[in-house]
């Protein structure tokens, strides 16, 4: 599955449009990371927790936009785009999508 | 008499270290920065003088989540009142923004990429807004871009 955040794929072409693909998930840690982070909040720097939170939840709803295409036999994806929202705290929701194509090599340039 | 303890203890320590941590991540940052000068980032959807032979490109995604320390939260709620520029959290956003494109360069790289274009910065934000959140500061990036390889010759690359 290629993915890419660009409207072409260079050295490839578009044959099929196969639709618009999504994917989203809201995630939380566990009160023990949160209470973590909060006291790493007193003296600063990266809270490695919710970083990890973020990549999981960006996994998480990745795989279910490639599910997606991959059900509508799709072998690319392309213009994927995300979006994130505040539920409720300490919780990340992401939201991934993009449009599923069919991509086809382009053989030898003349 | 709780505050007037949190203000003489809590402000001096968490002056001292959170200067020192951001101390420590601006100079990691410039130096991995260094290290990935010749490295093309464009935020166009065009790829730039892509190569012939370049590998597939492909998504590179990262995150990063930095917190403001309690003393900057105080002296920022101080400006609050005067008004202007918190420079405190300029930087906080700016360290933010700068560690995750790193981190997509550096993964990029890893896979023989040596450009990216495309790139997007979205604010991604789990505090929430439940009350209590309130009191912590926090920046959540979540950046991404499409890697390739261009042929163009960088000096320094």
């Amino acid at each position: 599955m290629i993915i890419v955040n660009t409207e072409v794929i260079p050295g490839y072409k578009i044959v099929e449009l196969k639709g618009f693909v999504q994917g989203n998930t809201v995630r939380a840690k566990h009160a023990g990371r949160d209470i973590a982070a909060s006291l790493k909040n007193l003296v600063g720097g990266e809270l490695k927790g919710y970083t990890e939170l973020l990549t999981e939840a960006r996994r998480e709803a990745m795989e279910r936009m490639i599910a997606q295409a991959q059900q509508l036999g799709a072998n690319a994806i392309v213009n994927v785009r995300f979006c994130t929202s505040a539920v409720t705290a300490g919780a990340a929701e992401l939201y991934a999508y993009g449009t599923a194509v069919m991509v086809e090599k382009i053989e030898e340039l003349t | 008499m709780d505050i007037l303890i949190q203000l003489i203890l809590l402000v001096p320590i968490a002056f001292l270290l959170g200067s020192l941590s951001e101390r420590r991540h601006l100079r990691n940052l410039e130096e991995r920065e260094k290290k990935c000068k010749g490295f093309k980032v464009t935020d166009t959807k065009i790829f730039h003088s892509i190569s012939l032979d370049s590998p597939t490109p492909k998504l590179f995604i990262g995150e990063v989540t930095v917190a403001s320390d309690y003393y900057k939260r105080f002296a920022g709620g101080l400006k609050n009142l005067f008004g202007g520029e918190i420079k405190s959290y300029s930087i906080l956003m700016q360290r933010a923004q700068r560690e995750a494109v790193l981190r997509i360069i550096e993964s990029a790289r890893g896979e023989g990429y040596n450009a990216i274009c495309n790139l997007r910065i979205e604010n991604a934000d789990i505090g929430g807004n439940a009350e209590y959140k309130k009191a912590s500061v926090m920046v959540s990036i979540i950046a991404y871009a499409t890697a390739y390889k261009t042929n163009e010759q960088n000096p320094e690359a």
